[in-house]
């Protein structure tokens, strides 16, 4: 199976390949191989085949399909690896609320026999414990943080893995940061303990690693476009496997003599990357997606544990006992906007009446109600916007429908109309019934969802906070709210003007 | 932060994905996506995930799905 990959034309291409490497190799000056090299057999050839995944992002289905594969591929005698690119929290219930954080995947993962893991900005969603758990199962690479000291010893900028017949592989890791806050895209409080720097030009301080190997491979997840310039930037790469844009990169690109690899988003796809090693030298190298949705092998055992991991107790755990039902858009609404308010420390809140997609709260609340209450995982995002400006987001929002379509926090409104349903004027009251500045600007959460599809003018474009309202809601159960308060709570108010006779 | 979609300029959100910026883009071509009748790729004609993660200066390109093959 292994000589299967290089048989026929790419056979062919490989023997020209191999002369137009000794043609070259007698003409220019080439990179001199690593000094392992010499310990390598003369004409020793290798085949290593490195599988790798990103973005899975809590979608563990497909593992069993994974499992199959890559287990087919050890048994055939190829030497096999396992990268991850990062992203393997956040986006599932069943994995994120797990007891502890993230569980399943440690697990899954290492029964895949993971062998590298570069962070991506949602291995930090559950803080810096449960991250510190995973590196310490698995080697774990990012060359652009910079733990304070002691924080974080686990974490190494690069390692060198050891494969069959002397072959070292290098591998360095990169993880994205924000242009505005030097930070990747999480909470910053969960990345307190850490200093990050600027990923492409980390990499290029890297270069020398060049020669502690015979590959050499940037495990990143910094995004495609960040990728492509890496390549351009630094041809001492063979291969970038990257991940954090989920993009489908299928066949994997050449770019500058650097293969460039992802595998989409969600384990819908895994990534296989070939290398043909001759002496030493890197002398073929391919990649391509594999569709899990066509494989039928799974891994019994792995389908196994990843059913017992959908039955996840935690999900069922109470988390709030309210005095009665939390019923109706009004009162279930209200709980969620002060929940987004009271997480953020924000003045108001929104949220869309289309996002509540339960009618009542039982007492007796679980993990798993407040995921059926708002099962969408709309990311918050904060404006600073005028008492102007949030009168103009009101009349959107009522005009979609002409009704009530926005619940609030931190405020209460009126919308008068006449008999058509034509918006006569907004009035907006802070709690205790005054007015709002209208010469200030207040701290405003809405849902992602509110922000993209809802056409309403505000100068300041936004920043996600990287939290969920689901997240949120949470948060707000299990500080001991006074649940009591939504028992007829009503904040956002319609009546129709009397319309002066006409003449 | 600016991000291109078929070549027109929209400014969104920080921390925005790939769904926030198709959406504000237009909720047509959005709805389209969603029942896979269009498709959406970066600059390079890759497929991104919805989900997938935005810096600024990005550019995506909406366009008809390749037609299934036939069954008869």
């Amino acid at each position: 199976m292994k000589r299967a990959l290089f048989a026929g034309p790419v056979r062919r291409r490989l023997f020209l390949a191999l002369l137009g490497v000794f043609v070259l190799s007698s003409c220019v000056s080439l990179p001199r191989p690593p000094a392992e090299a010499r310990v390598v057999p003369a004409l020793a050839e290798a085949h290593i085949v490195i599988f790798h995944s990103n973005d899975v992002h809590g979608k563990i289905d497909n593992f069993a399909k994974v499992a199959a594969i890559i287990d087919a591929e050890r048994k055939s005698g190829a030497d096999v690896f396992f990268f991850s690119a990062g992203d393997n929290f956040s986006g599932d219930p069943v994995v994120d609320r797990y007891d502890p954080p993230g569980a399943p995947m440690l697990v899954l993962l290492d029964r895949l026999g993971l062998n590298v893991l570069c962070p991506g900005n949602h291995e930090f969603d559950y803080g810096l414990e449960i991250l510190r758990k995973f590196a310490a199962r698995f080697r774990t690479v990012a060359a652009n943080i910079k733990p304070r000291p002691g924080a974080f010893p686990e974490l190494k900028p690069w390692v060198v893995l050891n494969a069959r017949n002397g072959i070292k592989i290098v591998v360095f890791g990169l993880i994205q940061i924000e242009a505005g806050n030097g930070l990747p895209s999480t909470h910053p409080d969960k990345v307190k303990q850490l200093r990050f720097s600027e990923p492409l030009a980390k990499a290029l301080e890297l270069k020398k690693l060049r020669s502690s190997g015979h590959v050499l491979i940037g495990l990143t997840h910094i995004g495609h476009e960040q990728d492509l310039l890496l390549a351009r930037e630094m041809p001492e790469l063979d291969l970038i496997i990257g991940g954090h844009s989920h993009t489908r990169v299928d066949p994997a690109e050449n770019v500058n003599g650097v293969l460039v690899a992802q595998a989409g988003s969600d384990n819908l796809f895994l990534g296989r990357i070939d290398l043909l090693l001759k002496n030493g030298r890197l002398v073929e190298k391919k990649g391509r997606l594999i569709d899990l949705s066509q494989m039928r092998d799974e891994d019994g055992a792995i389908k196994a544990m990843i059913a017992k991991f959908h039955q996840n107790p935690a999900l069922a755990r109470v988390i709030a006992k309210a005095p009665l039902e939390i019923s109706g858009k009004n009162a279930l609404g209200s709980l969620m906007t002060d929940a987004i308010r009271q997480a953020h420390g924000l003045d108001v809140a929104f949220q869309n009446n289309g996002g509540i997609r339960l009618n009542r709260l039982p007492q007796t609340i679980t993990l798993k109600d407040v995921y059926t209450l708002e099962p969408f995982s709309n990311q918050i995002v904060k404006i600073v916007m005028t008492p102007a400006e949030i009168r103009g987001l009101i009349k959107t929002s009522f005009e979609r429908q002409r009704e009530i379509d926005l619940q609030v926090s931190g405020l209460s409104y009126l919308i008068r109309t006449d008999s058509a349903k034509q918006i006569k004027e907004i009035r907006l009251s802070k709690p205790d019934g005054s007015p709002l500045a209208e010469e200030r600007t207040y701290k405003v959460g809405l849902p992602s969802y509110i922000v993209s599809s809802y056409r309403f003018a505000h100068r300041d474009a936004g920043r996600s906070l990287y939290a969920t309202t689901a997240d949120d809601i949470i948060l707000y159960l299990q500080s001991g709210a006074d649940l009591g308060i939504y028992r007829d709570v009503r904040r956002a108010f319609w009546e129709i003007a009397a319309e002066s006779p006409r003449n | 932060m600016h991000v291109k979609v078929n070549g027109q300029t929209i400014e969104i959100f920080a921390g925005a994905r790939v769904r926030d910026v198709l959406r504000k883009y237009s909720r047509a071509e959005w709805t389209l996506v969603r029942k896979n009748e269009k498709k959406i790729s970066d600059a390079h004609g890759h497929e991104v995930g919805l989900d997938g993660e935005l810096n600024g200066g990005e550019e995506l390109v909406v366009q008809a799905s390749a037609p299934a093959e036939s069954q008869s």
